[in-house]
């Protein structure tokens, strides 16, 4: 939850669902709270950086979600594999969109799990 | 040898997964070898195992009676997050522990650890009450979605990130009833998808 109770505006319903289940499970996190520069321009001003969605300060773990299909996630994986090289000591995850559709069918909720299956994205996996 | 029936004899609960993952022999052979750890790690301390509902009941029930020492047993019942619990906002106890369990060697049972959200708050809940010692033990492990860093002293097996059911695994209130651990068929939990 945030420090003062309040909720950030979430670019996704998704991560909007991810936040009330930490928080029903009275698990502290912080959205968006950190940028890390992944690629510099010749100025040497950051052309590239990496906003992962949550982090979790007791876990010292950052968790990126994203919905989308499996072969549109290459530059998220692109992104993530950088985020490696360059800060090893972070502590990221990736939660795939099949990853968030199980969770949400484990909880019950079946209208965020349908959004994320989606028609088109059934023959997709 | 194993007490069950042959996995088809469950006719359509057998027909909705793909793959038995873990047969019932070898989930028994394994409880068996759990106990036996169990029974010498404890032996002089008569620890209190405490589950929580409902998953955790074939688990606990196959695993007390390959102990060997004596034991307590408790039952704990939270509210999962859901569509309707979420609108109380935050976990609410629906069975307390009916014994107190302060000064006691608590072993905590759970059916699987996974996001390690719902264990972490029982055990946050447990350690306020003073135990002597808290462990847990869990018969499933899916550590790949963990979100939650939480130390596991006894393990069953290992599940792929995958939708399993059986053994107390559920999809629905369904599948608890197997004794072994099946692969859900995707067009169980995705209607429309097909085979």
């Amino acid at each position: 939850m945030t420090s003062d109770n309040s909720y950030p505006v979430f670019s996704h319903p998704i991560e909007a669902e991810f936040a009330r289940i930490l928080d029903y499970y009275g698990v502290h996190w912080e959205y968006e709270p950190r940028s890390f520069p992944l690629e510099w321009d010749d100025k040497g001003n950051v052309a590239i950086a990496f906003t992962p969605d949550f982090y979790l300060p007791d876990q010292d773990l950052y968790i990126e979600l994203t919905t989308l299909r499996p072969k549109l996630v290459t530059k998220k994986n692109r992104k993530l594999r950088r985020m490696n090289e360059l800060y090893p000591e972070i502590n990221i995850q990736l939660w795939k969109r099949s990853d968030l559709r199980a969770l949400m069918l484990r909880f019950g909720i079946d209208d965020e799990a349908a959004r994320i299956i989606g028609t088109e994205a059934q023959t997709e996996e | 040898m194993n007490p069950y029936p042959e996995p088809e004899a469950f006719g359509d609960l057998y027909e909705s997964l793909s793959e038995i993952l873990i047969t019932a022999d070898q989930i028994q052979a394994r409880v068996a070898e759990m106990g036996a750890a169990i029974s010498r790690d404890y032996e002089g301390c008569h620890p209190i195992l405490v589950g929580i509902l409902k998953g955790v009941f074939p688990f606990m029930a196959d695993l007390i009676r390959t102990i060997t020492i004596p034991l307590d047993v408790d039952f704990m019942a939270i509210s999962s997050y859901s569509p309707s619990a979420r609108e109380h906002g935050v976990v609410r106890m629906q069975k307390d522990l009916e014994e107190p369990i302060n000064g006691r060697h608590v072993l905590f049972i759970e059916d699987v650890v996974d996001t390690g959200l719902t264990l972490n708050y029982v055990l946050r809940h447990l350690q306020n009450r003073g135990p002597a010692t808290l462990k847990v033990c869990t018969m499933f492990d899916k550590s790949s979605r963990r979100l939650i860093r939480i130390p596991v002293h006894y393990k069953g097996f290992d599940l792929p990130d995958r939708f399993v059911v059986g053994y107390g695994l559920d999809y629905r209130e369904m599948y608890r009833n197997l004794p072994f651990v099946g692969l859900l068929k995707a067009e169980v939990f995705q209607p429309g998808k097909k085979a």
